[in-house]
């Protein structure tokens, strides 16, 4: 792509008219600066923010965050929002990882406190969070309580004695999304998830425990519960294979779908159908599902993780406890109502490897955030720094309340296996004191720092196009993957 | 392409042979390599018949998941029977079936019999074992930039897995 035919509307934000391409819907957008355009333009991600403008039912624009990158329809990174009931829903828009998402848990310990326990602390954690392939997780669950935790998500896990209400008042959609129908998740995937609740998984999915490096908003920071040297952990992981075959059951559902509802698209994987369908419904409704599984994996790794606090540090340590600080997902389409041409409008709002960022007053906050804005978890690649955000009015007025997720791949993984080898990898981030436990060697090679763009400078352009504000800067201690 | 005059179509077995840096991997007939995509993994393979290009496509995605360098050898079988709307899709719910059977209960396939295959509908009889370790666990089989070309050499495609 030409990219000197970009318009520049604002500070960071570039336009591609909706003239560009003539079954172009909408116009799209891309936040960015020149170095991140340049990459955007080496592989398919401007491309496939073109196919997503044409989407049936798409209002305003269609938007890439700046750590854009290629990936199925959508490309991750991508936003997109149709208009309620007529507009469609793409399983493309949200990704085959349903909610794979990002918790970030605060503690009470300095840097120095954990320090002379952190070798036993990452023990427990590799110990107690199942990661890698093949690795079941804790709880075998029955078709009831499959059920129970497609349906109620996080608060499963509450009713189990293995979540508390700041839990799930401080994660996206109390944890619990309504409108989630286990009918519509087929067997296969939920045999996949059957016993797959709490775990990690593999690939870039991870625990890390983090240090608070530098605070830019204490009073945002304040309210989150962080401060510098404080010790943090995040959680990277989302819905596991039952997630994944949602995903591709609606896929091959929505291949006939476009043919019955006679809609014309560029790409295959954008397969859609419109919301009011039976197929949109039920789609939704699994897509929801799948999200609140989520959740309930998020939370039942979080048990482990307070498990593994406590194992480790309890009588040596003042306070072991490990308290929610936030969850967000960002690979999700939801139901949200926002401004369009200055009246309020009932939107699919689909975000694919991004996140929301919803500003100060919005009113689905909890009581803590409400008037500072939702926290915005971005992690980095392992070895490099991660960032927490918040949302504000901004956000809300030009990206549909969303903002960017992570660092965005620069290599592939052959790329990078190629470039670096895990052991050696390891003991480099040893040497700069980071703990590595990892199942895979190969798969650490994949997830090199190396291979993954600079996260500062995504973070830098979304806090200067003002749609999401810098609060803290995390740096790691340890990682624990699959 | 090459091609194994020894062994008809319907009823050859796939050797995996053991592939070094970037050459692509022959099977008794058909290819298989893996190529570039940067989240994720991207198989291109093909064959001469649609019997030895099911074949490679399923013997690549083995290799991708890291059991590609020894024959799945062993008796345990099973059936599968597919039919889709169009070969993009048989072929993405073909490979799917093989990853599920993978993910589910570390079943691999090294002897596929083709009863029947068309351009919609795959029976095949798969003989094979269980294996200790998978490297990669493919989560889904997608349809990105998936089109199979079909020229005088045979089938070729590329297909792209979610890991």
């Amino acid at each position: 792509m030409d990219l000197t035919k970009l318009e520049q509307i604002r500070p960071f934000t570039y336009q591609i008219p909706a003239s560009w391409r003539a079954d172009m819907q909408v116009p799209a957008r891309i936040l960015g600066d020149a170095a991140i355009l340049e990459a955007a333009s080496a592989d398919r991600s401007l491309e496939q923010l073109v196919n997503t403008a044409c989407l049936p039912g798409i209002v305003t624009h269609a938007l890439a965050m700046p750590d854009v990158h290629q990936g199925y329809g959508f490309p991750i990174g991508g936003v997109a929002a149709t208009a309620a009931p007529d507009g469609v829903i793409s399983p493309g828009g949200v990704g085959y990882d349903i909610n794979c998402g990002v918790r970030l848990l605060g503690t009470h310990l300095l840097q120095e406190e954990i320090l002379p326990h952190l070798d036993g602390l990452i023990s427990a954690l590799y110990a107690h969070c199942p990661s890698g392939v093949g690795k079941g997780g804790p709880i075998r669950l029955n078709a009831k309580e499959l059920r129970q935790v497609l349906e109620r998500g996080a608060r499963w896990a509450l009713k189990r004695g293995i979540a508390d209400e700041n839990d799930l008042e401080r994660t996206e959609g109390d944890g619990c999304l309504a409108g989630a129908d286990a009918g519509c998740v087929s067997e296969r995937a939920l045999e996949r998830g059957r016993d797959q609740i709490g775990t990690l998984g593999a690939g870039n999915h991870f625990i890390e425990v983090d240090v608070v490096a530098e605070v830019f908003d204490a009073t945002a920071a304040d309210r989150m519960g962080l401060a510098p040297d404080k010790v943090v952990v995040q959680i990277h992981c989302g819905s596991r294979g039952l997630g994944h075959q949602v995903c591709t059951d609606y896929v091959k559902r929505f291949q006939k779908a476009i043919h019955t509802y006679g809609l014309r698209l560029p790409d295959r994987e954008l397969v859609c159908a419109p919301l009011s369908s039976p197929e949109g419904r039920d789609y939704l409704a699994a897509m929801t599902a799948a999200a609140n599984y989520a959740f309930a994996n998020r939370q039942v790794l979080t048990h482990a993780i307070r498990h593994s606090f406590e194992q480790a540090l309890a009588g040596k340590v003042a306070r072991h406890q490990v308290f929610q600080i936030y969850d967000i997902a960002h690979n999700m389409a939801r139901i949200e109502t926002h401004p369009v041409d200055g009246r309020p409008r009932k939107l699919c709002v689909h975000r694919k490897g991004a996140t929301r960022a919803f500003g100060p007053g919005s009113p689905e906050l909890p009581p803590a955030y409400r008037d500072i804005g939702q926290p915005v978890l971005v992690p980095g690649s392992m070895g490099t720094c991660s960032w927490v955000l918040r949302g504000t009015q901004t956000a809300m007025e030009q990206t549909f309340g969303s903002s960017c997720h992570g660092a965005g791949r620069r290599l592939s993984r052959r790329q990078a296996r190629k470039q670096f080898k895990g052991v050696t990898l390891r003991r480099e981030l040893e040497h700069s004191g980071i703990q590595v436990m990892a199942g895979s060697m190969s798969g650490l090679a994949e997830e090199a720092p190396g291979a993954y763009k600079d996260v500062n400078r995504v973070v830098d352009v979304v806090h200067g196009a003002g749609i999401a504000t810098k609060v803290a800067r995390l740096i790691p201690l340890a990682v624990i993957k699959g | 392409m090459p091609s194994d005059p020894a062994k008809t179509p319907s009823t050859g077995q796939c050797f995996v042979s053991s592939r070094q840096g970037l050459a692509p991997s022959l099977t008794t007939v058909g290819f298989y390599e893996e190529i570039e995509h940067t989240a994720d993994l991207a198989l291109k393979c093909g064959g001469p018949d649609l019997d030895s290009f099911f074949r490679s496509a399923a013997m690549g995605m083995y290799h991708l998941m890291g059991i590609g360098k020894t024959r799945p050898d062993g008796t345990l079988t099973q059936t599968v029977a597919l039919e889709a709307m169009d070969m993009e899709s048989l072929l993405v719910d073909w490979l799917g079936e093989l990853a599920y059977l993978a993910e589910t209960q570390n079943l691999m396939f090294g002897t596929i019999r083709f009863q029947t295959l068309s351009a919609t509908r795959i029976e095949a009889v798969l003989t094979g074992c269980r294996v200790s370790h998978i490297e990669k666990v493919i989560k889904a089989v997608t349809y990105h930039n998936l089109t199979i070309q079909k020229t005088h050499e045979g089938y070729a495609a590329t297909v792209v897995f979610d890991v």
